[in-house]
């Protein structure tokens, strides 16, 4: 009875650390590429690439490398519902919708935002490096399928 | 007397100026931030893949045509022991004769006429595999990407260019 008891401890015992196991192996499997751009801006000189990527757990990530921009005051990444954008000062209009990603990590250098759930990447097409306090457009990254 | 109220004057207007100029610079110092056309922030996260046994994209860019609708993308991968090639995806040309994929440069002034007059600098990978669809083609090794860095679907018979890719590090 005491043996039959530690088998099924031992067994149980297997199958958690199986369990968790397996979600240590799915974060090292590889994130696929759904959508690339390149950036564009002439005003404040951007350059590098937007590519977002979907996890294994179905989450969506951007990351931009090779990437520089100038640095500024209360710069963030977003999102925008618009084919492309120019560099223009007050290039949002009120009714532009945006999805907002948080503030720029450094103007240099590979970098990572968490896209928020539900984000439908057929309507917002472009990354923009976007100064708040300005409401000017460093930069924009049109999207294209990968 | 007078010169004494003169001097108050004076040092009023100066601590006024003080009371009002400072908050001005640091109003103005918040807002533009100007010591940051100086001072850059350099980051470097991680890619989100760990995995480096998967072929990594190097080069990307997408296909163009104009005489024949070329549409697409074009993209050279590096395996993990080193090897490259190209691999053409939601790609769409018209079907022809002895149509090939090259690699060429893409500052190639051939490049941008229908019909190449001369001898076009390419590097050939092979003839197309297919009008339509998701295709790879082994690169040579040792070609350099740095200069060959257009992907081109040619007509070998007519000389005929059917569409360009731009190749930009990915």
């Amino acid at each position: 009875m005491v043996r039959e008891i530690k088998t099924v401890l031992a067994v149980a015992t297997l199958a958690v650390a199986f369990g968790l196991h397996s979600p240590a192996q799915a974060q090292e499997s590889s994130a696929k590429a759904l959508e690339t751009g390149t950036f564009h801006g002439k005003v404040h000189s951007t350059s590098g690439r937007a590519t977002i990527y979907q996890k294994e757990d179905g989450s969506l990530l951007l990351r931009l490398t090779n990437f520089k921009t100038s640095n500024g005051p209360d710069v963030h990444v977003i999102l925008i519902a618009a084919s492309d954008a120019n560099d223009d000062a007050n290039f949002l209009k009120s009714n532009t919708e945006r999805v907002e990603l948080g503030k720029l990590k450094g103007n240099e250098g590979d970098q990572n935002y968490v896209i928020p759930k539900g984000t439908d990447l057929s309507k917002f097409q472009t990354v923009s490096i976007y100064c708040e306090r300005f409401n000017a457009n460093f930069g924009a990254a049109p999207l294209e399928k990968f | 007397m007078m010169d004494s109220h003169s001097n108050s004057g004076r040092s009023r207007w100066k601590w006024l100026l003080i009371a009002v100029g400072i908050p001005v610079l640091i109003g103005a110092w918040w807002a533009f931030r100007p010591e940051k056309l100086w001072i850059n922030k350099q980051v470097n996260e991680p890619a989100p893949f760990a995995s480096t046994t998967d072929p990594q994209p190097l080069y990307t860019g997408l296909l163009e045509g104009e005489a024949h609708k070329t549409s697409g993308r074009a993209t050279i991968y590096k395996t993990a022991d080193g090897k490259e090639y190209l691999r053409l995806t939601n790609f769409s040309t018209s079907n022809g004769p002895d149509v090939h994929v090259l690699l060429a440069r893409s500052d190639d002034e051939n490049l941008k006429q229908e019909i190449v007059k001369g001898q076009l600098d390419s590097i050939e990978l092979g003839p197309l595999k297919g009008n339509q669809g998701d295709q790879n083609y082994d690169l040579p090794a040792s070609v350099d990407v740095q200069k060959y860095n257009a992907a081109v679907i040619f007509c070998e018979r007519f000389h005929a260019v059917f569409g360009v890719a731009r190749l930009e590090q990915f």
